[in-house]
């Protein structure tokens, strides 16, 4: 593999044919590759997060492309490559609801070819780690969706492949479990023993969990980017002006029309016209605009977007 | 080794299944009890005291029998396999590394001794209650069972997958329940006599056993219950 890169996907291509829609190209002609103990979000709005994962780990068939998997090609090789990579789909499913905790776990680690003797040590300490101790002989239909969840994790981390895919797994989950699923999520990928590919579109999760994103839209990758850096950059660009009073409809349409992206809204007796520009310059292009109409700036300032709303805009924009 | 951890886990995983739900179990057992006393007696009532009538008593025995381990063979694999897909383990045995055709296999192993375990335990229940015990040479008859239970469970395979991309299939299930019991009929000799391409039908091997009983007889020597 290239620079320790344990997961490369090179030129994916998935189209769904059916009779009613015809052909749908859910992800089209996609590259990408993640480092070893490297934890990436894969998001996009119309599930393409979802048939990627779904192509890694060998469920969907893509329709062409390659998925190389630390050096076993996936596509031709798939059992190779499931020595390596395992998955969690669709949050509290991929368990058995009539198995107790203890016995869906000890099923997946044999679905793998271990032993339930070799593997003792490490259902317990997973079963820890989980916090289903209480309920390790209850069968899994009888626990809370939160601790199915947690029970699928656990069952996919028994597994002991070096790769893990999430898709979704704080769906449907309330605030209290989602933060501890996510710290667990999180302790797992600072220890640095797993590489994670995570999708969701729970963004608070991405953000708390991964260092990397790849942004997929319309099938195709529009950013592959580190978080940091993107948050970075759209700081960079987002820019609050408030104004004293209300803003007149021709110069709403002015402003619109000069500039792109810009939001204007009413706050109280203010107005805030929010915008994005790459070029700093053109903030003053704006404070002239305004001035020249009469207009009492009051304040201008960087805007600060969390990952939900620079994920918004990227699609947005990507749409335009 | 990994493929015993494989086999001893599967079989684990399903036998806690069918133990965690005995009412299902027991529930289903007895229903097809009743419906079989239902045709037995009601064969015995119609046939009334016609000295010629008690091997057909018997063939009804069989017959049910063989049946039931059909249907069970058939409905467990089909609805296990929809079940699967339903909960999303379907694609965590798939991503097994071991590859999917040994889990199927396994799959089939399992259901198998499940199925003959509550087959036999059945055919013994029958012939209690009817009085009717037949002479069974079980190493004449199980051989015939597994190489034909194979078709079976192919079967089964095939609608399961059928129905997991066709929903509507599942409802056609029940038709085949009927159509096993079309075959069993079918392998009545003067049947296929009349028709010979009933031969090639599936599980006509079991219900008209004697090719391989009377092979078995030839090397043995020993006179043997053939009457299936």
């Amino acid at each position: 593999m290239e620079n320790g890169q344990v997961l490369q996907v090179k030129n994916l291509t998935k189209i769904y044919r059916s009779r009613r829609q015809g052909e749908v190209k859910a992800v089209d002609n996609i590259s990408f590759s993640v480092k070893k103990n490297e934890v990436v979000g894969l998001l996009g709005p119309n599930g393409a997060g979802k048939t990627t994962i779904k192509c890694i780990c060998t469920i969907l068939r893509p329709t062409s492309g390659e998925i190389w998997i630390d050096g076993a090609d996936a596509i031709k090789n798939p059992r190779a490559a499931l020595e390596r990579v395992t998955a969690v789909l669709e949050g509290n499913r991929n368990i058995y609801w009539r198995l107790n905790v203890r016995d869906n776990l000890e099923f997946f680690a044999g679905l793998q070819g271990q032993s339930s003797r070799s593997v003792h040590s490490q259902i317990d300490e997973l079963i820890e780690m989980f916090n289903l101790k209480e309920k390790v002989n209850a069968q899994a239909r009888t626990l809370s969706r939160g601790m199915q969840q947690k029970l699928a994790v656990a069952c996919a981390l028994v597994r002991n492949t070096p790769i893990l895919l999430l898709d979704e797994p704080t769906l449907g989950l309330d605030v209290e479990t989602s933060y501890e699923l996510r710290w667990i999520l999180k302790r797992m990928a600072d220890e640095g023993k797993r590489t994670i590919v995570l999708s969701s579109h729970d963004m608070n999760v991405v953000q708390d969990i991964c260092e990397r994103v790849i942004i997929i839209n319309q099938g195709r990758v529009v950013v592959d980017d580190q978080i940091e850096n993107l948050k970075k950059l759209f700081q960079a660009s987002s820019y609050r002006f408030e104004i004293d009073g209300q803003m007149n409809g021709s110069l709403e349409t002015q402003l619109q029309q000069k500039f792109d992206l810009v939001k204007i809204s009413k706050n109280g007796q203010k107005t805030v016209i929010e915008a994005e520009m790459l070029e700093g310059i053109r903030v003053y292009e704006i404070i002239d605009v305004l001035k020249n109409n009469g207009c009492q700036l009051e304040s201008v300032g960087r805007q600060y977007p969390n990952l939900e709303e620079i994920f918004l805009k990227i699609v947005k924009g990507e749409k335009k | 080794m990994r493929y015993a951890y494989v086999l001893k886990s599967m079989m684990k995983k399903n036998f806690l299944i069918v133990w965690r739900y005995p009412f299902n179990l027991i529930a289903g057992l007895f229903s097809i009890l009743m419906v079989f006393l239902v045709i037995f007696y009601g064969a015995k009532f119609v046939g009334g005291n016609n000295p010629n009538f008690g091997s057909t008593l018997e063939g009804i025995v069989m017959g049910f029998m063989l049946w039931s381990f059909i249907i069970f063979a058939f409905s467990d694999l089909t609805w296990d396999f929809i079940q699967e897909a339903q909960q999303g383990t379907l694609e965590q045995l798939y991503m097994s590394p071991l590859g999917f055709g040994w889990i199927s296999a396994c799959y089939v192993l399992t259901f198998l001794l499940i199925n003959l375990t509550i087959t036999l335990g059945m055919f013994f229940l029958m012939m209690a209650i009817t009085g009717k015990w037949l002479h069974l040479d079980l190493l004449s008859l199980l051989p015939l069972m597994l190489l034909t239970i194979w078709g079976v469970y192919g079967f089964g395979f095939a609608m399961g997958g059928l129905a997991l991309v066709f929903k509507q299939v599942q409802a056609v299930f029940q038709v085949f329940q009927f159509i096993w019991l079309l075959f069993i009929v079918a392998a009545q000799p003067s049947v296929m006599e009349s028709f010979p391409v009933v031969k090639f039908l599936p599980v006509i091997l079991i219900c008209h056993g004697n090719v391989w009983i009377n092979w078995r007889q030839r090397l043995t020597g020993r006179a043997n219950h053939s009457d299936i």
